[in-house]
Parts: structure tokens; C-alpha cells; sequence
């Protein structure tokens, strides 16, 4: 897939921009706080109709506006030419995909997969266990319509089952209906974490070994809350731990408390690993990501690399530019131009949210 | 605007599906543009409020002890169609397909929404059961997480069968909608029609 003109409309700090992107490299260049990483996460929004740092929507409106939009004019590798838009509202969004209305996420998702690589990525090895999950969601949910529903229907039937224990309501008829339609789910979302995190545990550690030189043995280690994917167990465990429950009046064990790692040498990389190893880790992830878009859909996801460049040594750099797809489109912001050995850039000066293409190109600047 | 508008507004807004608006709007044209029509549609809302009620039966709207179903003697009364409110059963009426009865729950479970079982008409059912009048029994409820607990709710706590009769519980299939073709269905729907299948002929 790749992104041919993006167009924003009063979208963070964006008044107005059209981008008419040329060829597989764009470079967004400018200080900080001018709206580079703003047009990265307009971009990033198209995958799952989510930002990848706001988890709240509203605050991707612009100040003092009322509906932000995003229009994404794509050549995509199943539907041809194709153009997205988004409307962004503060109760809600509206999604329409080449002149048709989509209003169900199920026929949306993973149909234009883009992948972001940011700074922030050091809090998937670092940060809590909800961020983690939240990743491995969106990734799995984006390529697999059963995972979706799954988790939708947990999310839904666990919500209804809290519910029931804030309310401190006795006996075990009402709980026991919920828990029926629970299990299932859980014991599918279970199942098929294990099964994702293997998969992208095998490209991470392939990934990792081509960005740094010696490479130790690392991996993804799935944490699950309760490991039995198996409806009767979780029912049996569920039913036997309806006491606690109603203590804590809440739901104590399943996979809404999942959880993975990364390891490198069979330890934690989280307490152990350094932090270019964290560094590389994250950026493994990434390329792991990308390659599962891309197994499973058949479409070449879009890189979106926000300020990655920057941060790594020229090593690094080299190995991580040899180690992305040729093919892939890459859009990279920076408070400078990469280096000349990347490739020829089509670049954008970013000002206060106005974009200017500048028409000398990253050859004759270097 | 006067007070006593207002206060019309007010109670118009709290209906279903009626915002500030079309509130506005409808006041309005009770008030100014049509208010020839306004008596006939207070002794209207007047004579329902009065008349209309719920079916000692089986839940649905009536305007003597039962419903216009269960007063037809023709129905079979031995199956009963659970169906969550009164439009589910307006619908499966319109279908013309069904000539068994009714039982309306008015809800389903949601304790997020504060519905719990006492809230739903489950001892009218129950009663229907005990008394031995029910061989079959159809859940028709919701293809969501509230429907599918209700569905379990109510085939665990189904009240004993008086003794030398059985009673079967049925759940209506999902699927493909008629005249619809495989290539636009949703994935969902594709998936419980193929899990629902069943044999040729």
C-alpha cells in the first residue's frame, strides 16, 4: 500500500495541509512542537481508527473546532486506487471508504495496515502490562476478524459481570449466565495470543539478529493471567473464585490481566537488558509488526518512522534501513535530514502546522 | 417561550429518540400550526393510558386480560417464542410463519444497565411451565453477550416439568439474510451460518 496525497483538516494544530507524496521515501523535517509527528498519527489513524499516543479522540480535534477530518488518497494493492476519509467528531467519528459509509469495524480493520515507529515504543519494554496488551490487541485484532469478536464479546460480558459484583448482588444464577458466555471468549482470545506471540516472537528474534551484529537469543514471552485455554477450566475457576471476587468486586483472573515479555538471554529485558537493547528490541517489534500486516493481508504496510532516525547511531541506522522491506513506503519526520545514504527523499518543511515541499532534494543538501 | 411550553418541551425531550430539536419542533406544531388535531390525540393518549396493558399471559400489549394471541384460540399454546420486547414479537407476527404463542421478557439481563431477573416477566413464564401447558420452548433473543446470558439464565433456572411431560428448548438461528448472497454477509453472520448449518433435505 502506499499513501499518495493526505489531506487534514483542522486536525490538532493542523489548519489545513494537502500532500501530494511522490515515490517511497517522504521526510517531514522541522523544530519541535511544529505538528511533524501530528501528520505521522493522522496517517497512523487510518490502520484501526485509533492514535497511536492519544487514547482519547477528542483531543485530535482542533482547538476550538468541530470536526476534524482525515482524507487518505492510497494505491493499494487489492482495491487500487482508493480514497479514505475520516471524520473526527468530539462524540464520535464517521468513516467512509471510497464514497460508501463503513459503520462496522469488522469490515474496516486491517484493510490498510501502517505501522509507527516512535520514541514512546521504549514503554512497550518499560511500561505497564495495560500498554503491552493494548499493542498486541491491535495488532492481532487488525488481522483477524475472530480475535475482534472475541475480544469484543469479553470486554462486553466481563463489563456485565463486574457489574454484577459492584452491585453486590448474592447468589451465583446471574453470575454463572455471564460466565457461560465469558469462557468462550477467554479461552479464544488465550489461544490465540499464545499462537500470535509465537508467531511474532520467531520474526522478532530474526529481526533483532539483522539489527545488532552479535545477537543474542531474544524473544516474546507471553504472561498469560490464567493459561488454560479450555472453557471448563476457566468456568471452574471462575465459579471457584466467586468469594474473591465479590471482596475485591471485580473480576480477578483472566486474560483481561495478560501480559508479555521481552527477553533477551532467557532474562527479563525489562530489568536486565540494556538500553540499546531495549532500543533495538522495540525496533524489532516494529519490524515484526509489519511483517505480520503483511503475511496475513497480503498489503505492504506503510512505516511510519517518527523521529527513529534521529535517535539511532549510524550503525544502527544502516542496519535498520537494511533491515525494513525495500518496497515499503516510509514517511519519517526529524529536527534534521537523514543522511544521504538513505536513499533519495521527497522532503517537507513543517512550520507552526503549515507543510511546504521543498524542491531541493536530501542529495543536494547533504 | 412561555412556561407552560417549556414544561410540554421538557417531558417530549425525555422521550426516545427525540432531542432538543424535534422536540421544539413537535411542541410547536401541537401548538401553533395544528391545534385542531390536539383533542383527538389527547383522548387518544388518554384512552390508551387507560386501556392498553400488559397480557396476564405472556407480557404483550392487550386491552382485556389477554392478548389478541393468546385470546386466538387457533394458536398452539404448547410453544412458546421468547422474544426480548414487543416489536420482536410485531415482527416475527408480520412474518406470518409462526402460529404458536408468546412470551414477552421486556429486557434482558444487564447489570451495567441495572437489569436483573427480577426486572424481566420471568414468573409469568415460569408459571406457564409449572402449569404444564409448554412442550417447546424458542429462545429468540439478541445475538449479543446480554441475550446469550439471558438464554443461559433461563434454560438453568427453568422450573421442573410436571411428571410424564418433557420440554424441549430451541434457540432461533443466525445466518445468511433470504436473498442475500455468501459474497455480502459480514463475517460474523457468515461464521454463525456456518456453525448453524444443517443437512440437505
Amino acid at each position: 500500500m502506499r499513501l499518495r496525497k493526505l489531506t487534514l483538516r483542522h486536525f490538532r494544530n493542523v489548519g489545513f495541509a494537502a500532500l501530494e507524496l511522490k515515490g517511497r521515501q517522504q521526510f517531514l523535517v522541522g523544530a519541535n512542537g511544529q505538528g511533524k509527528t501530528n501528520l505521522l498519527e493522522a496517517a497512523g489513524f487510518l490502520t484501526a481508527l485509533r492514535s497511536f499516543r492519544a487514547v482519547d479522540n477528542k483531543l485530535l480535534v482542533g482547538h476550538g473546532e468541530h470536526t476534524a477530518a482525515i482524507v487518505c488518497d492510497l494505491e493499494h494493492e487489492r482495491q487500487g486506487e482508493t480514497k479514505v476519509t475520516i471524520k473526527l467528531r468530539h462524540d464520535g467519528k464517521e468513516l467512509w471508504c471510497d464514497n460508501a459509509r463503513v459503520t462496522r469495524l469488522a469490515d474496516y480493520l486491517g484493510k490498510f495496515p501502517t505501522v509507527v515507529f516512535s520514541s514512546q515504543d521504549l514503554q512497550l519494554v518499560r511500561g505497564s502490562p495495560a500498554g503491552r496488551r493494548r499493542w498486541l490487541d491491535l495488532t492481532l485484532a487488525a488481522m483477524d476478524a475472530g480475535y475482534l469478536r472475541a475480544l469484543q464479546t469479553f470486554t462486553r460480558a466481563l463489563a456485565e459481570r463486574n457489574a454484577l459484583l459492584k452491585r453486590g448482588v448474592t447468589g451465583d444464577a446471574q453470575l454463572t449466565a455471564f460466565e457461560l458466555t465469558l469462557a468462550p471468549a477467554a479461552a479464544e482470545l488465550i489461544r490465540l495470543r499464545m499462537a500470535g506471540l509465537k508467531a511474532l516472537g520467531a520474526t522478532l528474534k530474526k529481526n533483532y539478529a539483522q539489527l545488532c551484529d552479535d545477537a543474542e537469543p531474544v524473544g516474546l514471552v507471553y504472561d498469560p493471567n490464567f493459561a488454560e485455554a479450555s472453557e471448563e477450566v476457566l468456568l471452574a475457576r471462575w465459579a471457584a473464585g466467586r468469594a474473591r471476587d465479590a471482596q475485591f468486586r471485580t473480576t480477578l483472573v483472566g486474560p483481561h490481566r495478560d501480559d508479555f515479555h521481552f527477553s533477551v538471554r532467557h532474562t527479563a529485558a525489562k530489568d536486565y537488558g540494556s538500553e540499546g537493547q531495549q532500543r533495538s528490541l522495540v525496533l524489532a517489534l516494529r519490524l515484526a509488526q509489519a511483517g505480520w500486516f503483511q503475511e496475513k493481508s497480503g498489503i505492504r504496510p506503510v512505516l511510519l518512522a517518527d523521529d527513529v532516525l534521529g535517535e539511532l547511531d549510524l550503525a544502527r541506522r544502516r542496519r535498520f534501513w537494511a533491515a525494513i522491506d525495500p518496497e515499503s513506503q516510509v514517511i519519517a519526520t526529524g529536527t534534521s535530514l537523514p543522511d544521504a545514504e538513505l536513499g533519495t527523499w521527497q522532503v517537507f518543511g513543517v512550520a507552526d502546522g503549515d507543510f511546504t515541499e521543498n524542491t531541493t532534494t536530501t542529495e543536494a543538501n547533504a | 417561550m412561555t412556561p407552560a411550553f417549556e414544561r410540554l418541551q421538557k417531558h417530549l425531550k425525555q422521550l426516545p429518540g427525540l432531542g432538543y430539536r424535534s422536540s421544539e419542533r413537535i411542541a410547536l406544531h401541537l401548538l401553533v400550526e395544528k391545534p385542531g388535531q390536539l383533542p383527538a390525540l389527547v383522548l387518544a393518549l388518554e384512552e390508551a393510558a387507560r386501556a392498553v396493558r400488559r397480557c396476564g399471559r405472556c407480557g404483550n400489549l392487550a386491552e382485556s386480560e389477554y392478548c389478541a394471541v393468546c385470546a386466538d384460540d387457533r394458536r398452539d399454546r404448547s410453544v412458546v417464542c421468547v422474544v426480548e420486547h414487543v416489536p420482536d414479537l410485531v415482527a416475527i407476527e408480520r412474518s406470518g410463519a409462526y402460529r404458536g404463542s408468546y412470551h414477552v421478557l421486556h429486557g434482558k439481563l444487564s447489570p451495567i444497565h441495572g437489569v436483573g431477573p427480577d426486572d424481566l416477566n420471568l414468573a409469568a413464564l415460569r408459571a406457564r411451565i409449572e402449569a404444564g401447558e409448554v412442550a417447546e420452548l424458542i429462545l429468540a433473543l439478541s445475538n449479543d453477550v446480554e441475550g446469550e446470558a439471558t438464554c443461559h439464565y433461563l434454560t438453568e433456572h427453568l422450573p421442573a416439568v410436571a411428571a410424564g411431560r418433557s420440554l424441549s428448548v430451541t434457540r432461533i438461528g443466525f445466518g445468511l439474510p433470504s436473498g442475500g448472497g455468501v459474497l455480502y454477509a459480514d463475517s460474523v453472520t457468515l461464521k454463525s451460518a456456518l456453525e448453524g448449518r444443517r443437512n440437505y433435505q
